[in-house]
């Protein structure tokens, strides 16, 4: 008795696309934040060196 | 003392409702049209629904309830009661406690309007010899349409959009109830009673009470809690 | 704020459990499609019990992780709990939508009609599905504390409803329907409770992955408000 076969695809297919949907939409999320943060930390990063390159230049005068 | 409170606090809406009579009349009313529009959208002009009297006289009474829940803290916003008895020293379980006993007393007062229409309207074997039994199961509905629906309903009381989101917090949680209060009704009208099956249901509606009154003393203190 | 920005605690933890999840669950799938003997009743079509159980009670693991975080957050008044609650019932929303839709193939596999009132599961699930759909309209319209509170107090409340509608259904069923399913669990064949056993750790394991990786989510963005907020400060 085979009858019925596309009916089991059907419903693990459901279950694997919808899973699969869901982490993709977290992963996304996460490496949209990862990049964000990044991109601040180097925004950080530049500032500091900027001000200690500012205060080492004052010490100097 | 706190019975006083309590009582207190149930008078107080009594009176209020008396004097205005505002909720309940409204309440009786909503339910006979339900009763109307109900037999209409079936679509039959069928003289003996005996086989949906239980679902006519619990979707009717869950709707009610709906309505008579979401007005049930209005007054207190409106006039700006509800920070005097939050600041009052009164504890959040005998304001729950009145709240509920409020709810219970409307919705008695409409079944005692809704049971005997629905057979009036709807049935024409035998019914009358039931009532009493509708009653009690009723009556345990009852219970649990005020313990949830107090809790509920205080929930959506500070939220916007309150009249749309208590139905749709409040109904799905009243499946049960409908569930329980139809099938008693079911297992007693319409000839050749089924007690046990009642008691059943009656059983269920008891443990539904009792779930939902201890989940309401655990979390009330945290509805109005700023 | 002592936790540097760089790394956010519990990457390992998620990324392990991911790992775990993904292997378990493709060992399930391969297991029921061809390793798992073929029931003699319903054929192939009982291949769909495997998964469509096993993520209906990994489902009510994520409420009842829900109810906990709820309780948790009410006693700590800790925003991490929200999180804990809200990632645990938006998994456990789509783990119930997966429930009432596999039950529906099912029911069309079996029966020849798309929706059947009287399987319990079905009828059940949908309750559930319509119960905790409200979370989310709660938690749109309210802020802040309040939403926090609300979310805990509907997430116990919730809780409790689920095994009322169970029951109520059930209920009414065994006064008008014998059940057709429950008690398949108890009387499989040996191979087949095995694979149905590794089917549900794949689909806790699955849960803990995806509230894991949800929970990583909320961390890296709070660090990151965190983070815009010095820089705008500084």
């Amino acid at each position: 008795m085979s009858g019925g076969a596309q009916y089991v695809v059907a419903a693990y297919a459901v279950i694997w696309f919808l899973v699969l949907a869901y982490v993709v939409m977290l992963g996304a999320r996460t490496a949209r934040v990862g990049r964000q943060v990044e991109a601040m930390m180097r925004m950080l990063d530049r500032r500091d060196a900027e001000r200690s390159d500012s205060e080492t230049a004052e010490d100097r005068t | 003392m706190r019975r006083r409170q309590l009582m207190a606090l149930v008078r107080k809406d009594l009176r209020l409702e008396l004097r205005t009579r505002e909720t309940i009349v409204a309440m009786v009313l909503f339910a006979i049209v339900m009763l109307v529009i109900l037999q209409f959208g079936f679509g039959t002009r069928d003289d003996d629904l005996t086989r949906f009297v239980g679902g006519l006289m619990w979707v009717t009474l869950a709707f009610t309830a709906v309505l008579g829940v979401g007005r049930s803290y209005v007054a207190e916003r409106e006039q700006h009661v509800l920070d005097g008895l939050l600041a009052s020293p009164v504890p959040r379980t005998v304001m729950l406690g009145a709240k509920a006993i409020a709810i219970f007393l409307y919705m008695t007062a409409v079944e005692v309007v809704v049971i005997p229409l629905v057979g009036v309207f709807f049935v024409k074997g035998s019914y009358w010899d039931a009532i009493g039994w509708i009653a009690i199961a009723a009556l345990l509905a009852n219970a649990c349409i005020a313990l949830s629906g107090t809790l509920f309903s205080g929930l959506a009381l500070f939220t916007r959009a309150r009249d749309l989101i208590l139905p749709v917090l409040f109904l799905p949680a009243l499946v049960p109830v409908v569930v329980a209060g139809a099938g008693a009704t079911h297992a007693v009208v319409g000839g050749s009673p089924d007690m046990s099956e009642w008691r059943g249901y009656c059983l269920f509606l008891l443990a539904y009470a009792i779930l939902f009154a201890l989940v309401s003393i655990a979390t009330y203190d945290a509805v109005f809690d700023d | 704020m002592t936790d540097g920005p760089a790394r956010v605690p519990g990457q390992r933890a998620a990324a392990i459990w991911g790992v775990l999840a993904t292997v378990l669950v493709v060992v399930s799938s391969i297991g029921v499609f061809l390793v798992a003997p073929e029931d003699a009743d319903q054929g192939i079509i009982q291949r769909i019990f495997y998964f469509h159980v096993a993520i209906a009670i990994a489902s009510l693991v994520a409420f009842a992780v829900a109810c906990v975080a709820g309780i948790l957050q009410l006693r700590t008044r800790d925003e991490r709990w929200d999180d804990v609650g809200e990632a645990s019932i938006r998994i456990g929303l789509l783990f119930s939508v997966l429930v009432v839709i596999t039950g529906s193939i099912w029911a069309k596999a079996s029966w020849g009609t798309w929706w059947v009132w009287t399987d319990p599961r079905l009828v059940t699930y949908l309750i559930v599905v319509l119960i905790y759909a409200a979370y989310f309209v709660l938690r749109s319209s309210v802020e802040d504390d309040r939403r926090m509170r609300y979310s805990a107090i509907y997430a116990i409340a919730g809780f409790a409803s689920v095994p009322l509608s169970f029951y109520s259904v059930r209920v009414a069923e065994s006064f008008v329907h014998p059940v057709v399913f429950t008690s398949s669990g108890a009387n499989m064949p040996g191979s087949m409770l095995w694979w149905f056993v590794v089917s549900q750790a794949a689909m806790i394991c699955l849960f803990v992955a995806l509230l894991e990786l949800d929970l990583l989510g909320r961390r890296s963005e709070r660090a990151l408000r965190r983070l815009a907020m010095r820089l705008e400060s500084a």
